[in-house]
């Protein structure tokens, strides 16, 4: 593929490109756009085959179900890696940090004193009607006084160039198989680009997360029983939570694989009951307990919360973390950080409305075309409304699940996310993507491995990156 | 080692003894089914017999075509033994538990999971290439267990899968035996010559060790000899029992089992059974009562073992 070829199929919307700069390549993209440029279509073509067997042949796929067959797809995986350099990654690393500080303290805060209520800095109103605000949980005393351990946060890059925070994953955010695997797959295509590049180790993050987990057992015994919970196979994050317990050396568990007797838990082996200390959980706070949420779940252990509230089991992420990662919640983290920690916020929001204001209603819908609504505790693109891409009675819709229920909605400006190159129809195209680093906070502070899943939207223009909604995936490189 | 775990390494290894089992059968029966002989067991009677829950004249109508009775076996959805579902089932087990088996091991099972359900197969199946086809898949059952052989560590993963396999092996070989024998009225002194044995042998992988070991034609009494006390000859009931032992007693040693006296029990009657009997006695005895007796027996310790281990829901 010539300079030219690669050129001429490369057309950049109005927005930031992470590639090229006033028809110039950006110098961190210079060596890739070099290979790829003495490469011929060919060669990356069977690249691109290649990479897809890969995924395959392990078995990193999602099933879909039509006709009542059951379909194995992979997840769909661009093969040119992303790009960030290490300036731009130091002030990201920073401002996750910071924000985590603030989430972690924010979440101690809500579930004791609620001194961010008393002072008047977040409305009660806005926690008490927010679902995932678990009352079963106030109270209770958990170690070293982390809730989020691991995160997901979601960030994005404006036409201005720069990074906000979307949003903030502190549940169960899922994809750190991929970010791995990614990496795994860029190294068997592109091993001479990935060394020469020197690219950033990402690997280690297993072992990180591995040795905080440890860390958080209640009991002081040498080896602690930890185990990952998982909802079992039909699960669509499954390849990733046997992909963890394989890395980490630990138990995957199903919820009838463990019992609670006298307010501890045990797993059921072939040699008898054993006693658990730390539950890496991948199963929702509503299905952990069905004596104390949802009474009809399966997937969860009988008398869970009540060894949780003993102190004699570690969950992770804490039990209600939701309440921080609400999107109403959200517009007021730069307020917590502000509180918490007096310091200025280093990734900023995405301007957030709050659409109980009748004021704001009106602004919005009167912009709607330069506006997405959101539901207010959905995730993976689903009940949204994107204004640049809607109709009148998607609008008409909206408005009325608005009026409804102003406090289960938030509206942002669409922010135009940055693009990147991608091999797609044979050709070099630009499409938009985000940024998920993976970050874990443990007793001796928060680590983020350098790297994360660059999410892309395959469709040509569309935003929407969305793995249910026709996105894919990038190996990220964060390079010196 | 969780219970859960433990029934399912059981249980992959179970269905993939199974599906190899049916492949061996399914490719002696094809290839001497396209000589016309002298015998009546080159016929599909006892694979349909074992692996489905046709009826006797459903199993007429299904003989006749050798496609039919193919695709019936390996592809089927409505056959709940058919070579796919056990597939799928045994890839179903394998995926709950993949951090328990090497990644090897699991991109094989993967690996005969995608072939069986590609298009790809199903047409050649369809068309002239059946045999080839039944080949490749039992070269990757094969190489599925090459590769556990290979990789996985000798722990108590491996002494679950390999009872499994084993257990799977004896019940297979004691059904064939069994169909063989009916058919001649378990009458020792019958007229039978190597032809008639030769389906049995060949499908499991006996033949050329046969002709090895037994000079002599009185071949219903060797037969017999080879797949029930032949300690060398890996598909004997025999050398089944004397793996199944090595294991149960070391998944009792490190478990600390409760209640091992009736475990050890029942498998030592089965065990004895074997060891302490010749074929003499079965003469005496009778052939069909012995066989009867092995399978109730071991089905029976099979439902202590898995109250014992595998009792989790």
């Amino acid at each position: 593929m010539t300079v030219q070829e690669m050129l001429s199929s490369y057309i950049q919307g109005n927005t930031w490109d992470e590639m090229m700069v006033n028809n110039q390549v950006r110098p961190q993209y210079q060596p890739l756009f070099n290979a790829l440029a003495n490469m011929p279509v060919s060669e990356i073509a069977q690249k691109n085959r290649q990479a897809s067997e890969l995924f395959m042949n392990q078995g990193i796929t999602f099933t879909v179900y039509s006709d009542n067959e059951g379909i194995e797809r992979i997840f769909p995986f661009d093969i040119i890696p992303r790009i960030i350099t290490s300036t731009e990654w130091e002030q990201i690393e920073n401002g996750i940090k910071q924000r985590l500080k603030a989430l972690n303290l924010f979440l101690k805060d809500i579930y004791h004193e609620q001194h961010i209520l008393k002072d008047k800095i977040i409305p009660s109103w806005l926690i008490a009607s927010c679902p995932h605000f678990t009352r079963e949980v106030f109270g209770i005393n958990v170690p070293h006084d982390l809730y989020v351990h691991i995160s997901g946060i979601d960030l994005i890059r404006g036409e201005d160039g720069k990074f906000y925070v979307l949003e903030d994953n502190l549940r169960t955010p899922s994809g750190v198989s991929y970010m791995l695997e990614n990496r795994e797959v860029t190294k068997r295509i592109f091993p001479e680009m990935v060394t020469k590049s020197q690219v950033r180790m990402i690997n280690n993050y297993p072992l990180l997360l591995h040795s905080i987990l440890l860390s958080l057992s209640p009991r002081h015994v040498k080896t602690p029983n930890v185990v990952i919970l998982t909802p079992g196979i039909f699960n669509s994050a499954y390849y990733e939570h046997t992909f963890l317990a394989r890395q980490m050396g630990i138990q995957l568990v199903e919820g009838r694989d463990l019992v609670v007797n006298n307010h501890k838990v045990f797993m059921k082996t072939t040699g008898g009951l054993q006693q658990v200390d730390v539950i890496y959980r991948r199963v929702d706070d509503e299905f952990l307990d069905p004596i104390t949420f949802k009474a009809d779940s399966i997937l969860g252990i009988p008398g869970l919360i009540s060894a949780y509230r003993k102190g004699n089991v570690a969950i992770v992420n804490a039990v209600g973390t939701g309440v921080a990662d609400d999107k109403a919640v959200y517009a007021y983290v730069p307020e917590m950080i502000k509180y918490y920690l007096n310091e200025t916020p280093i990734l900023p929001n995405v301007p957030t409305y709050s659409l109980i204001d009748p004021k704001n209603q009106e602004y919005v819908f009167k912009n709607i075309n330069n506006m997405v609504i959101k539901g207010t505790n959905q995730s993976g693109g689903y009940g949204m409304l994107m204004g640049n891409n809607t109709n009148e009675e998607e609008v008409a819709l909206f408005r009325k699940k608005v009026q409804e229920n102003p406090r289960e909605f938030i509206a942002q400006p669409i922010v135009k996310l940055s693009t990147v190159p991608c091999f797609i129809d044979g050709k070099i195209q630009a499409r938009h993507v985000d940024l998920r680093p993976y970050a874990l906070c443990g007793p001796s502070g928060i680590e983020i491995v350098p790297g994360g899943l660059t999410r892309v939207a395959l469709k040509k223009d569309s935003l929407v990156v969305n793995s249910s909604q026709g996105g894919g995936s990038k190996d990220t490189w964060i390079i010196d | 080692m969780l219970s859960r775990i433990a029934d399912s390494l059981f249980w992959l290894n179970r269905y993939l003894e199974r599906s190899e089992g049916m492949l061996r059968l399914m490719r002696t029966n094809y290839v001497l089914s396209l000589d016309k002989g002298p015998s009546d067991m080159n016929n599909w009677k006892p694979l349909l017999q074992i692996y489905s829950g046709l009826s006797a004249n459903e199993q007429q109508q299904l003989q006749q075509s050798n496609q039919k009775v193919i695709g019936y076996l390996l592809m089927n959805a409505d056959n709940a033994n058919s070579f796919q579902m056990n597939l799928n089932r045994a890839r179903e087990n394998a995926r709950g538990m993949q951090d328990h088996i090497t990644k090897e091991v699991w991109e094989q099972v993967n690996h005969l999971y995608h072939i069986v359900n590609s298009k790809n197969t199903v047409e050649q199946l369809n068309g002239t290439d059946q045999l080839p086809t039944i080949e490749y898949l039992l070269k990757n059952c094969l190489l599925y267990t090459g590769i556990a052989d290979s990789t996985m560590p000798r722990g108590m993963s491996w002494c679950f899968m390999n009872l499994g396999k084993y257990l799977e092996r004896c019940l297979l070989t004691i059904e064939l035996l069994d169909k063989y024998y009916a058919n001649i009225d378990y009458n020792f002194e019958s007229e039978k010559d190597i032809l008639y044995w030769r389906s049995l042998l060949f499908s499991v992988s006996g033949y050329e060790f046969h002709l090895k070991n037994y000079r002599n034609t009185d071949t219903n009494f060797n037969v017999a000899h080879q797949i029930i006390f032949n300690e060398q000859f890996p598909y004997s009931i025999f050398y089944c029992l004397t793996r199944i032992k090595k294991y149960v007693e070391t998944i009792i040693d490190e478990n600390k089992v409760k209640d091992k006296n009736i475990l050890i029990k029942e498998f030592g009657r089965i065990y004895s059974n074997v060891e302490f009997t010749d074929l003499d006695w079965i003469k005496k005895t009778g052939m069909s009562v012995y066989l009867q007796t092995s399978r109730y027996n071991l089905l029976q310790f099979t439902n202590t073992l898995s109250q014992t281990f595998f009792s989790y829901s």
